[in-house]
């Protein structure tokens, strides 16, 4: 039986893999480390992978979301990142880049995954609804919901974390 | 001012996919290169299995079709040919040469009458005693 090598076409892939991981914890080496590792798992469970079930990428972020989970991180990281970035005299383009990073850094872990899954991987909503096994409605609906809240950071400038004001609720 | 403020209903999502952090070029490197040698290895593997495949095939398709005797024939040939070629032959004595045509044939010494040559000495020749043959009479 012929295979598919899922990791035929390499760049684009490393590329969806570490904005979805560094969307998840931040730019930098916990996420270069986490996508390493990511690759490393994935050519070792190469033959394991199954075309019909899905596409690489979602294969991809399947084993990456795997290697988060068992990874203690520190998420405050991106946030100490932005505000000793804030004082140079950065481009515009810079500036924002770093302010939306931020921005997503702040947002609850569930709406920063979806966040990474949508915009980081640049899985569909059906890809997403089959990686977190939901209804494709319900990442649409919650996906609208975590862009509100990004928004309101955005607009309200706010620096404290969501997560940690959010978990006394 | 943050563009999303000018069009925050349409261009967060698109800021969202132009903003996403991208890895650096050593690490899109070290992965390209790690993914690569894999390949290779696995390639490599594959390979010999092919070759063996195929060596298996030929085999069997000759087997079938009595290959084997027929290899085993022309290998017998060539051996044999091969073996006559390089054999290492002594010094060929010719025989029958001019040169020896030269000097004629060795004459042998005759030896003296009522002797005999035995074993390459000239021995004398003992008649039996008693014993006489008579020639037949000549009848005509």
């Amino acid at each position: 039986m012929f295979r598919v090598d899922p990791l035929a076409n390499l760049e684009p892939l490393i590329r969806r893999v570490y904005s979805y991981v560094a969307y998840r914890v931040g730019d930098g080496p916990d996420a270069e480390d986490i996508t390493s590792e990511t690759f490393e798992r994935a050519l070792r469970y190469k033959k394991s992978y199954d075309a019909s079930k899905g596409e690489p990428a979602a294969w991809l972020i399947g084993i990456a979301r795997r290697c988060i989970e068992g990874r203690p991180l520190s998420h405050e990281l991106s946030s100490e990142h932005l505000e000793t970035a804030d004082h140079r005299d950065l481009e515009d383009d810079a500036l924002r880049r770093i302010a939306l990073s931020g921005a997503v850094g702040r947002l609850e872990e569930r709406d920063r995954e979806l966040i990474a899954l949508r915009y980081g991987a640049d899985l569909t909503a059906r890809q997403i609804a089959d990686v977190l096994g939901a209804k494709t409605n319900t990442v649409e609906v919650a996906l609208h919901r975590a862009l509100g809240r990004l928004r309101a950071h955005l607009e309200g400038g706010d620096s404290a974390p969501v997560r940690k004001s959010q978990a006394g609720r | 001012m943050r563009s999303w403020r000018r069009n925050r209903e349409t261009g967060l999502e698109a800021e969202l996919r132009a903003n996403r952090p991208e890895p650096s070029r050593e690490l899109v490197h070290q992965l390209e290169a790690r993914v690569r040698q894999d390949g290779r290895q696995a390639r490599g593997g594959f390979r010999v299995a092919f070759v063996s495949a195929i060596a298996v095939g030929m085999l069997a398709a000759l087997g079938s079709v009595g290959g084997f005797a027929y290899a085993a024939t022309g290998v017998g040939d060539a051996v044999a040919k091969a073996t006559r070629i390089v054999h290492v032959h002594g010094v060929t004595q010719v025989h029958k040469s001019a040169a020896r045509d030269q000097y004629g044939k060795p004459k042998a010494k005759k030896c003296r009458k009522g002797t005999k040559r035995v074993k390459g000495k000239c021995r004398k020749v003992k008649k039996a005693r008693g014993v006489n043959f008579r020639k037949p009479p000549f009848t005509g």
